[in-house]
């Protein structure tokens, strides 16, 4: 074979290289993404069962609260039943709204501060609300690296060709963004 | 000083006039340059996590073929020396010095053989045995909940498995993390950690140990202290009872001629290895792994002003850590022996000194956080 032939088979080896090495980039950063969600759930999961006992214990102390702990339940409840990604974000963030609120609202309470059970149930669920938070960041981090290889050059050819596609940032909520600081420490 | 060469003012490493930044270290050579954008996104590039992992693999890679190396020679030495010294030297042998010593590769193939099985219990017991060295035991997971929970929280912003939690008895304060790989890792604190620091403080420690995971410097740092350590600390006291007359050094006109001549080839090799391992413990924490570790554990948490205090506090302490060696010392949040480590511009130190590392930190979140 004379030198331009060998230098045609080099070409199309590289290529076919770069193209498995740029899919499987691609399936890399969606498999973080999807596993990145997977750990948000686990969390959120874990939010769900807390938020019943908790309004439980605090059910007899906040008589006057009944409202804001009524809302917490109900925003509860719709984060469990919200299916498919976005709809799970919007439940979430009022149910963060909801919780932030009655957590600011605990402040006024001496007496469910001095409860030790309540305060082990506060170190669960701030802790909670701290691994949903570290969570999302790690997903969002791991969001943009997955953008970032579906839309740059050359590898969006190869996304466009398999079908990759940008994955959603789990953004936070005004409402949430807006909801009181509280020091549970 | 030659004058093609400037020394940086962080680690006193040499490096060519016309080099911005040191080879050794990272830091800016130039202070003028400092304002210069470019070279201010040069810097912040340098807290990449893949190619800190990638160059940690590559060192533990170098650690292990040296140790290998150093086995091989030092078996083939004593090998050597103890057949000249007794005098079973083959008659063929045209020069009494110059021959294929056979007890020169039987020593070289047991040391090599030691060594291997050495790096095989390094990598599969490694992080076990320094907990073991330090005094660690595992954290009860209903007492210590909220370190637990501290430690779960920033795995999941750095996105690996939640480490193994172990608590060391004392009223010092410090922290390390170990392990062999991000998925098989360990944490401890020591209780004086535990009692003086608030949540958030823990946080950033914890945050500032997650790095070093992430980083893969636990896998390093873990080699260099079974590998290297035990020679380190082997070589000391073969160094100090070589001073003290009591090995080798004295009788050498006496009757066991040969057995003294052997220490002596030894003592001679060890005296060559002490500064090299010296330089690898102090490598194993390079001020640039500590810097780079303080910037992620403030990616991770957003929030520099708990590590911040946290290193606050720990400059402050008194309280001296008994369970550190030279084999553990690099592992450690804030050096165990602080005098060292003082001393802003020794060659010697294996951490930075605090008040700088604080300094950048609040850098950062000046820019960033505030």
């Amino acid at each position: 074979m004379d030198v331009g032939g060998w230098i045609f088979i080099a070409v199309i080896v590289i290529v076919i290289i770069s193209i498995v090495s740029m899919y499987n980039g691609l399936v890399n950063l969606r498999n973080q993404v999807q596993n990145a969600w997977r750990q948000i759930d686990v969390q959120l999961k874990r939010r769900h069962e807390l938020i019943p006992n908790l309004v439980e214990v605090t059910k007899d102390y906040m008589e006057y609260e009944q409202e804001t702990l009524e809302k917490v339940i109900q925003a509860r409840n719709g984060a469990v039943n919200a299916q498919g990604p976005e709809q799970a974000i919007a439940a979430e963030g009022a149910l963060s709204g909801a919780l932030g609120k009655l957590f600011a609202l605990m402040e006024n309470y001496p007496d469910l501060k001095a409860n030790e059970n309540v305060n082990k149930l506060m170190e669960e669920l701030s802790s909670t609300e701290n691994k949903i938070a570290f969570s999302r960041q790690f997903y969002n981090d791991s969001v943009m690296g997955m953008n970032n290889g579906v839309e740059t050059f050359p590898a969006n050819i190869i996304a466009n060709l398999f079908g990759f596609k940008q994955a959603t940032y789990f953004e936070v909520p005004e409402e949430e963004k807006a909801s009181p600081k509280v020091n549970l420490r | 000083m030659p004058d093609s060469t400037i020394a940086c003012s962080e680690c006193g490493a040499a490096n060519h006039k016309r080099s911005k930044t040191c080879r050794l270290c990272g830091n800016l050579l130039k202070p003028e340059l400092a304002k210069k954008k470019r070279i201010q996104e040069k810097l912040l590039r340098r807290t990449d996590f893949l190619a800190a992992s990638r160059a940690n693999q590559s060192a533990t890679r170098k650690l292990i073929l040296a140790l290998l190396t150093i086995a091989v020679i030092l078996g083939y030495l004593v090998g050597w020396s103890a057949q000249v010294s007794v005098g079973v030297i083959p008659v063929n042998a045209e020069d009494p010095l110059l021959f294929l010593s056979h007890w020169g590769l039987i020593g070289a193939a047991i040391l090599l053989g030691i060594s291997l099985i050495w790096t095989w219990i390094a990598f599969k017991r490694g992080d076990r045995i320094i907990m073991k060295m330090t005094g660690a035991t595992l954290a009860n997971h209903d007492n210590e909940k909220q370190l637990h929970n501290v430690v779960e929280e920033m795995a999941l912003a750095a996105g690996v498995p939640k480490p193994t939690v172990y608590i060391i008895e004392t009223e010092a304060m410090n922290a390390f993390a170990t392990g062999m790989s991000p998925g098989r890792a360990s944490v401890a604190v020591t209780r004086g950690m535990l009692n003086k620091l608030s949540r958030d403080e823990l946080q950033g420690v914890m945050a500032h140990e997650m790095s070093h995971v992430v980083n893969w410097d636990i896998r390093y740092a873990t080699a260099v202290s079974i590998l290297v350590g035990l020679i380190a600390l082997v070589s000391d006291s073969i160094l100090r009872s070589g001073r003290y007359g009591r090995l080798g050094g004295g009788k050498r006109s006496g009757g066991n001629n040969s057995g003294a001549g052997i220490l002596f080839i030894i003592m001679i090799v060890f005296a060559i290895l002490a500064p090299l391992i010296a330089r690898l413990v102090q490598m194993a924490v390079s001020r640039q792994r500590e810097f780079l570790a303080d910037a992620t554990s403030v990616r991770l948490t957003r929030n520099p002003h708990g590590l911040i205090s946290a290193l606050e506090k720990l400059s402050q302490e008194t309280v001296k850590f008994e369970g550190a060696n030279r084999a553990t010392q690099h592992l450690f949040i804030v050096n165990p022996f602080r005098n060292f480590s003082e001393k802003a511009s020794s060659l010697m130190a294996t951490h930075p000194p605090l008040n700088r590392r604080i300094n950048r930190l609040h850098n950062l979140g000046d820019k960033k956080f505030d």
